[in-house]
């Protein structure tokens, strides 16, 4: 284990190295040391003022400083079998099998026959998680009216494919546009998160593959799954965080034949969108957030000293999503009991949300309401009929299931939170043109200039007093609409 | 991994800390609150009812066919341990041993063996076991209520009772063990209404032992039975005799910033040797925290969600708690394949221990004790913050999840006679080391009543440091 040193002009520690301390003289001991402390530090006032002069310059430069970028491997290998090379491209089918309906029927059942279902409390709403009640409606509807066979279909109206890229299987689904010789044919990757996943874009697809007035471009859309999820392979060892997975989806591009590209991403896609702008900015032609946030410690401190001194002058324009700061506390300690557990152990509570459906389903359930929206806490049926049918959320739910993903995807929170990368980039600016879209109830809201910090080109933000975190998926058209003018104003920028 | 997470819960703990100080606590404890059926209440059942734990056969073909049935899990990553939570490599091995080689009816009969019984306090059945043995005339017959955690039972404690009641005649005492089970947990109802906290709990139990006669009693405990039985030597100190505890913890402001202050400068707040175990800024002690503490994170917030996964799948019960009870019984089990689970305890055991939550299909209502206890409404009723003069004696095993030093502990405990630290043994005591634990406690009663005899005025002087 090891001590931090600290920088102290006196350190108490060496007074007292040779005095015995015994923890029955514990009361009398303690005052003799701190009389002299405060006694010597007393008569040192100019040296303390020197000192503390050098601490804030420490600090302005520990805040302000702009890293090299780091070194950048493009080719490290994550799957079982490093001498493979494998660049086809294969046509891949979401298929719900016979046996794994069989066996996901077998085990409702097996959860519908259980004697004795805790009920949740009255009148409690959604404040102890999932209310009992509500996922009894929801789960039945997973039992009787969700259509294996019609949703499958579904999944299947976009071409699926597989990729290899630096030995992991990585799948995607790729969607051309509508012809039309006027318009030009864009490429944008679409990078979802957690509990997400390319079902997400599902609606939005449409509305961004088709031409329309006022444009003179239109985009294919390439939606992979991040590795770990879904259909995409997981890697056997340690390491893959967010500045990998960035490297890998930049990698998929140029497989595609793209150099250049627009990116879009929200939640985890956005730290890895960003990532893939700031470590290839020459191959990025812009950058849509619809999770606009800064990580640096500048504007961690600055939110939070903001918050304490002059909210509605560091709020810029959208201080109620970002203030008052204890009401954003609580919440944050309410909400990330999730992301502590799944930063720290996801193996474990992998384990039970992959042996149960029912687990899986509640603790998704659970995230996509309160992400939409957080006072679905204080509805009795936590919003579950208002923003998404509920074939849309089990279409989600059903892609973890089927693919068996779940504990690798929760192993993003520990590569990424636990990890010792977390922040390199944080500090690294970006000159590729940026455009960030906030939801009225996303999680994490930062205004324009704390963006401009990292985004020098942020070329302009929509503010909608509508929707939560997971954008496509619930503002379909809203979305398609602000990609669209962000990419026209990334065209127009020179 | 202190980076930006630990700083945004490090400072969302102290914003709410801060803001939740009241001089004038805005709930009171209520002695009479009512925690059953409403249509109960005037149906006041007060007899005492013997208990038998069944295993329904049908609960056990239900459980081996989940068991041997479990969807595959993924496997971990190359050399890791347990760092990413339940080796996975070790779960088909454990569900087959629990479903094929676990003896449901002979473990059954062994939970039997001391008689339990189940009263109704404030509309709760709550479960226990009473048991001691035949003692000399001479011996006066004296009332221990033991108190379990969570993820533990009242199982813990099956080792230790024998020795814990053993009577010896040079002794002038011999021990009644009263070994409860947390309402919500095992056997003992649940509550039907939010708000039974620890302090609540507290007050349940203060009531258990005057409806089983006990007008004066000793009591013991660990975590959440640690702050429970500190909770009723705090509310109801003119019943305790004595308390002893093996999580020894003062939730004071005094004990917090004497932390944060003996994180800087150690000597004058803890004995150098130990001054590991309390560093908050080192990194270890913050690190270890944050990586193990996400369990009760999610249990203090979405105890419904979790409970709902949770019920659905023995296999993930049992990684979830044999996950706890590894890094809780030694912090380097973290970097062992098996998580040096089979160390110290046997499959039996452990299986026992999982089987009194999944039986009576527990886990939910388990979970709750964290939403009910590390909230708001709890901190305002301000009772961690009250001094208690009832006379306290504290082990210290060397991979408790937390430690403080006499100085800090005498911030709550202003009767600390002494506080014993041993340089094993894990978050499980009395389960771990049955032997050592019960010698601890029958010592702790002894110096209990010395200290009464003697007129029971304590000036907070601490008796000579019991290394061992």
């Amino acid at each position: 284990m090891s001590k931090k040193t600290k920088n102290k002009s006196v350190n108490v520690n060496n007074l007292d190295k040779n005095e015995k301390s015994k923890t029955t003289k514990d009361s009398s001991k303690f005052k003799i040391v701190f009389g002299v402390f405060a006694k010597i530090i007393s008569y040192l006032f100019v040296i303390k003022a020197l000192f503390t002069i050098y601490c804030i310059y420490l600090v302005y430069v520990s805040l302000t400083n702009v890293p090299d970028l780091p070194k950048v491997d493009v080719n490290v290998r994550w799957g079982v079998d490093n001498n493979t090379h494998d660049t086809r491209i294969r046509p891949y089918r979401v298929i719900f099998s016979d046996a794994m309906e069989s066996e996901i029927r077998a085990l409702f059942e097996d959860y519908r026959l259980m004697e004795r279902k805790i009920k949740s409390f009255k009148n409690t709403a959604w404040t102890y998680g999932v209310h009992s009640d509500a996922f009894a409606q929801f789960f039945s509807h997973w039992i009787f009216k969700y259509k294996f066979r019609e949703r499958v279909k579904f999944l299947n109206k976009y071409d699926h494919f597989l990729t290899n890229i630096q030995g992991l299987d990585i799948h995607f689904v790729r969607v051309k546009p509508k012809a039309d010789k006027n318009v030009k044919v864009v490429p944008l990757l679409l990078l979802h998160g957690w509990p997400g996943s390319v079902r997400e874009f599902y609606e939005a697809i449409p509305l961004l593959t088709t031409p329309r007035p006022d444009y003179d471009f239109v985009f294919e859309v390439i939606a992979p799954s991040l590795p770990g999820f879904v259909f995409s392979e997981a890697p056997t060892r340690p390491g893959l965080d967010t500045y990998e997975m960035a490297i890998i989806m930049r990698n998929l591009m140029r497989r595609l034949g793209y150099t250049q590209y627009y990116i879009q991403g929200g939640d985890f896609g956005h730290m890895i969108g960003s990532h893939i702008a700031t470590i290839f900015p020459s191959e990025v032609l812009g950058f849509h957030t619809n999770f606009p946030v800064n990580t640096s410690k500048l504007s961690l401190l600055t939110w939070l000293l903001g918050g304490l001194l002059w909210p509605s002058y560091f709020g810029n324009g959208i201080e109620d999503r970002m203030y008052p700061l204890k009401d954003k506390m609580e919440f944050y300690l309410e909400e990330t009991g999730y992301s502590h557990l799944q930063s720290t152990k996801p193996d474990t509570i992998g384990i039970v949300l992959t042996d149960s459906p029912v687990a899986l389903g509640s603790y998704i359930l659970d995230r996509f309401m309160i992400f939409t929206n957080h006072t679905n806490k204080f509805e009795d049926e936590g919003g579950i009929d208002k923003y998404y049918d509920f074939d849309k959320l089990l279409d989600n739910i059903m892609l973890y299931w089927v693919s068996g993903s779940i504990t690798t995807s929760l192993r993003i929170y520990k590569e990424t939170f636990a990890g010792s990368r977390l922040n390199n980039l944080a500090q690294v600016p970006t000159s590729v043109p940026t455009w960030a879209l906030r939801l009225k109830y996303e999680l994490f809201q930062h205004p324009d200039y704390m963006l401009r910090w990292k985004y020098t080109n942020l070329l302009g933000s929509t503010n909608l007093d509508y929707g939560g975190h997971f954008a496509a998926f619930e503002r379909p058209k809203d979305f398609s609409d602000d990609v669209f003018k962000a990419v026209k104003a990334f065209r127009n920028f020179k | 991994m202190g980076g930006l997470f630990g700083l945004v819960i490090t400072s969302c703990l102290t914003i709410e800390l801060l803001a939740s100080q009241n001089t004038e606590p805005a709930y009171k404890l209520d002695p009479n609150a009512w925690w059953g059926p409403e249509c109960t209440k005037y149906h006041n059942d007060t007899s005492i009812r013997p208990f038998e734990i069944v295993f329904h056969d049908k609960m056990i073909a239900d459980l081996r066919y989940r068991l041997n049935n479990h969807r595959k899990p993924v496997p971990p990553l190359e050399g890791i341990g347990f760092e990413y939570g339940f080796n996975s490599n070790i779960l088909d091995g454990w569900l087959r041993f629990w479903a094929e080689e676990y003896p449901f009816k002979e473990r059954e009969i062994f939970l039997n063996k001391y008689p339990q019984y189940v009263t109704n306090i404030q509309g709760l059945d709550i479960h226990f076991i009473k048991y001691r043995q035949k003692a000399y005339a001479h011996q006066e017959i004296v009332p221990l209520l033991i108190l379990h955690g969570w993820p533990g039972s009242v199982r813990e404690f099956y080792e230790t009772i024998p020795h814990l009641t053993s009577v010896n005649k040079s002794r002038d005492f011999a021990v009644e063990v009263i070994a409860p089970t947390l309402p919500g947990f095992g056997y003992s109802d649940a509550a039907v209404r939010p708000g039974l906290g620890m302090h609540e709990i507290a007050v349940v139990f203060s009531n258990l032992m005057k409806r089983l006669g006990y007008k004066k009693y000793y009591v013991q405990g660990g975590d959440w039975g640690a702050f429970i039985g500190s909770s009723i030597a705090t509310s109801f100190p003119n019943e305790v005799l004595g308390y002893h505890t093996n999580l020894g913890l003062s939730l004071t402001q005094k004990a917090l910033s004497l932390t944060l202050f003996g994180s800087l400068f150690p000597s004058p707040v803890v004995d150098p040797a130990l001054a590991d175990r309390t560093d908050l800024l080192s990194g270890h002690i913050r690190d270890a925290m944050i990586t193990e503490f996400g369990y009760m994170h999610i249990q203090a917030t979405k105890p419904d969600t979790l409970g709902i996964a949770m019920t659905d799948s023995p296999g993930g019960l049992l990684a979830y708690f044999l996950q706890l009870i590894s890094t809780g019984t030694r912090s380097y089990f973290l970097n062992l394949e098996d998580g040096g689970i089979d160390k110290y305890y046997t499959r039996d055991q452990l299986l026992d221990n999982i089987m009194m939550y999944w039986a009576p299909k527990s886990i939910t209502t388990s979970f709750r004790i964290y939403a009910e206890s590390l909230n708001r409404r709890t901190l305002a009723l301000g009772i961690s913050e009250i001094p208690t003069p009832v006379p306290t004696i504290t082990i210290h095993a060397s991979d408790e999840i937390a430690y403080q030093s006499p100085l800090l502990l005498r911030t709550k405990f202003t009767n600390l006679l002494y506080t014993t630290n041993i340089d094993t043994g894990g978050h499980f005591l009395a389960l771990e080391m049955p032997i050592l634990f019960a010698n601890d406690v029958l010592n702790a009663i002894a110096e209990f009543r010395n200290w009464h005899a003697k007129g029971g005025h304590g000036n907070g002087e601490l008796l000579p440091n019991n290394n061992g």
